[in-house]
């Protein structure tokens, strides 16, 4: 039987990031006290780009993407945007609170074409937290190797400076893999860019312009020794829409081109039909398509 | 399995109703029928009415996938689940396609805890149709008007001069049926039965532009322009979603009580609503009337569903048809559908 009661979680912390956007730092209290021993919640087979419901007492719950599964100590994180009621109620809540969580769900990015490929990942606004715990698990391979460092790319769109997301994660990865960025609205002369760390030194330079992310794809493709066999999409729909048509166009199959979409979601297990595209449900055979399904599906 | 035939159905309702919260089809005082609790097991048997022939206004979908269940409780610190633990029912009398719509569901919910749990409860007493009800059309769509085998636990099938065959169907069936002394009968009761059901399939009206209809759902021939316009008529009421049988969309909502405690519930949804999948960030994949409209037949009657259940999504019972406000209901619909020719994405065929 399908299990949807979510466990209990602990707000352990949280900070700011970006727009009215927050990193959250939880804690399943079931692991670390023992409760409900046979829950059926498989917290700790998560997958890059699989996701969880979120339970704020008494308002509702939502879905969110883990930007750190949980550890043995039950303890994940989430990076959080303020919308509507759930999320705002989320916003009001203290250190120590109560909340719940069940998942995972759904199936994450496809970890077996990606492994030791040339992989361009293309990311738009909050689309970059899906792909948090996939690049920092890829990164880590790669810096093992520095020579392999082409092998993966990373293009964040954001629509301004105050719009983009994950700030911690970026700085990070800096050192490991070459970014790309582009903003709808670019920063005066005056601010900061192009460069956005202190310590270029042992760092590939991000580069940054001004447009949509199809103005630096050429580039962001010649980065590559040999063409990428994987691109992985996450962002607005028709931002994905119109990368994925791009790179079918540069040759590269519509198999080996993966989105992750969003929809309105209540059950999470394929049952309340509110994330339908076509007859699949997003919850249970997505989040992430190829673009090839997607087509099949009309989706987009 | 047995059959049995027998002069009086009192006595098997009044055997019922000893061991199950007897449901019966009644009439009401404005013409209407409707799903009713006629006896429990505390009350003294009371004299039941005679089986009504006539499809109730709403199906038995309710008794299984509640319009409302509360799903979980909070006590401020853990969640728990609230699976219901309803008494045994029996549903006496419950036509075929709304049988059908029952063993679709059954797939659906399969691993659904709230529904298996009154779904368990409950003992299915069949009824056979021997003339075509009002807007139904079950022969076109393989659920009717007989009703299927293995889809109630005792199917009764009624024969000249107020008798009845009994048809035991399922274990539970035969378990119901275990202490009535009742004459087992001949075998060939069950073809006399099914002459009469292919009579009754053969007074059904023309069903062509129907199957026309679902060859063209299937094909790519249909413009969005089309749904568009089609969708101008409707109201986004709901009627049809809560009376569609097979229908199964649902919300989910927070119930809040004292002290940090609270309880969630969930309550049957209509994927005709605009706000059905619209996000927080206002995207909305089916803001079109037209998108949602289309996507409520493709779910009824599209390839890729039969490929899943083995049937499709609409079981012919034309209840859609009977409560539209807008008029777009199965009938309606499949007859548009067949008079749009060759067009598609608003450019004209010149073929066609
Ligand atoms: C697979 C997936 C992963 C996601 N990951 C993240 C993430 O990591 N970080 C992040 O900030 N956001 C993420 N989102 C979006 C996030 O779920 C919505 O912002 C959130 O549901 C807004 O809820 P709300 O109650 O604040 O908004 P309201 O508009 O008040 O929503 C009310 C209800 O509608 C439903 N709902 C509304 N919008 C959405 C939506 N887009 N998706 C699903 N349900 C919705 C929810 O059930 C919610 O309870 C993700 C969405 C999906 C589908
Ligand atoms: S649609 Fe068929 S099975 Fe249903 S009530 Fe009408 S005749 Fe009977
Ligand atoms: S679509 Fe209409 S005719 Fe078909 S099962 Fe649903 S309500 Fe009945
Ligand atoms: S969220 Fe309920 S079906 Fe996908």
């Amino acid at each position: 039987m399908l299990n949807h009661i979510p466990d209990s979680i602990e707000l352990v912390d949280y900070i700011d990031d970006g727009e009215q956007a927050r990193h959250y730092h939880f804690r399943l209290l079931n692991l670390k006290i023992g409760q409900n021993k046979n829950h059926q919640h498989n917290w700790q087979q998560v997958q890059p780009g699989q996701f969880f419901m979120l339970n704020v007492p008494s308002v509702g719950e939502a879905p969110f993407t883990f930007t750190e599964p949980p550890n043995e100590q039950g303890e994940f994180r989430a990076f959080i945007r303020q919308m509507g009621q759930v999320t705002s109620a989320l916003f009001t809540m203290q250190r120590g609170d109560i909340l719940g969580a069940r998942g995972p769900f759904g199936s994450g990015w496809p970890l077996d074409k990606i492994n030791n490929n040339n992989t361009l990942i293309v990311a738009g606004g909050c689309g970059l937290a899906p792909l948090v715990t996939l690049i920092d698990k890829l990164a880590d391979s790669l810096m093992d190797k520095p020579e392999n460092k082409q092998k993966l790319v990373l293009v964040y769109a954001a629509r301004n400076k105050a719009t983009q997301m994950l700030t911690p994660e970026r700085a990070r990865w800096q050192k490991q893999i070459k970014i790309f960025n582009t903003l709808d609205e670019y920063p005066n002369a005056s601010d900061e860019y192009p460069n956005a760390s202190d310590d270029a030194s042992d760092e590939l330079p991000v580069t940054t312009v001004e447009g949509s992310p199809l103005i630096i794809l050429p580039k962001a493709l010649s980065t590559f020794t040999s063409p990428p066999t994987t691109a992985l999409l996450c962002g607005p729909e028709v931002m994905m829409n119109s990368i994925a048509t791009y790179l079918t166009e540069y040759g590269m199959a519509s198999d080996a081109i993966f989105l992750a979409l969003e929809r309105r979601m209540h059950c999470a297990v394929g049952l309340c039909g509110h994330c339908y595209i076509n007859h699949q449900y997003v919850c249970k055979s997505g989040p992430t398509f190829s673009w090839q399904t997607l087509q099949q599906l009309k989706g987009l | 399995m047995k059959i049995y035939l027998i002069n009086d159905l009192q006595r098997l309702q009044q055997h019922l109703a000893k061991n199950y919260q007897f449901h019966q089809v009644v009439t009401n005082s404005d013409g209407q029928c409707h799903w009713q609790q006629i006896a429990s097991e505390t009350t003294k048997p009371v004299v039941h009415d005679p089986l009504i022939y006539e499809k109730p206004q709403s199906s038995a979908k309710a008794f299984f996938f509640t319009e409302q269940e509360k799903v979980l409780v909070f006590n401020g610190e853990f969640f728990q689940e609230t699976i219901p633990t309803p008494k045994p029912f029996v549903l006496f009398g419950v036509q075929s396609c709304d049988l059908t719509a029952i063993h679709y569901q059954d797939k659906f919910f399969k691993d659904d805890p709230y529904y298996q749990a009154r779904r368990q409860q409950c003992l299915l007493v069949g009824l056979d149709c021997i003339t075509p009800c009002e807007h139904g059309f079950c022969p076109t769509v393989n659920a009717g008007p007989g009703v299927k085998d293995g889809y109630a636990d005792i199917i009764l099938h009624p024969l000249a001069n107020k008798q009845w065959l009994v048809i035991e169907q399922t274990n539970k069936g035969a378990q119901a049926l275990k202490d009535l002394v009742f004459t087992e009968t001949h075998w060939h009761y069950l073809t006399q039965r099914d002459l009469v059901l292919h009579q009754c399939e053969k007074e059904f009206p023309d069903d062509k532009y129907i199957t026309d209809g679902i060859q063209k759902i299937n094909s790519d021939e249909i413009s969005s322009e089309f749904w568009r316009k089609l969708a101008i008529q409707c109201l986004g009421c709901s009627g049809c979603t809560t009376l569609c049988p097979t229908c199964s969309c649902y919300g989910t909502r927070a119930i809040k009580q004292d002290n940090n405690h609270f309880s969630q519930q969930r309550f049957w949804d209509s994927c005709l609503y605009e706000g059905f999948q619209r996000e927080a960030s206002f995207n909305n994949p089916s803001a079109e009337a037209g998108t949602r409209v289309q996507r409520f037949w493709q779910h009824k009657f599209g390839d890729e569903f039969f490929t899943e259940f083995s049937r499709h999504g609409c079981v012919g019972c034309g209840r859609c048809e009977q409560t539209c406000p807008g008029v777009i209901g199965i009938h309606s619909v499949m007859k548009r559908l067949t008079e749009e020719r060759g067009q598609k994405n608003g450019q004209e065929d010149t073929n066609a």
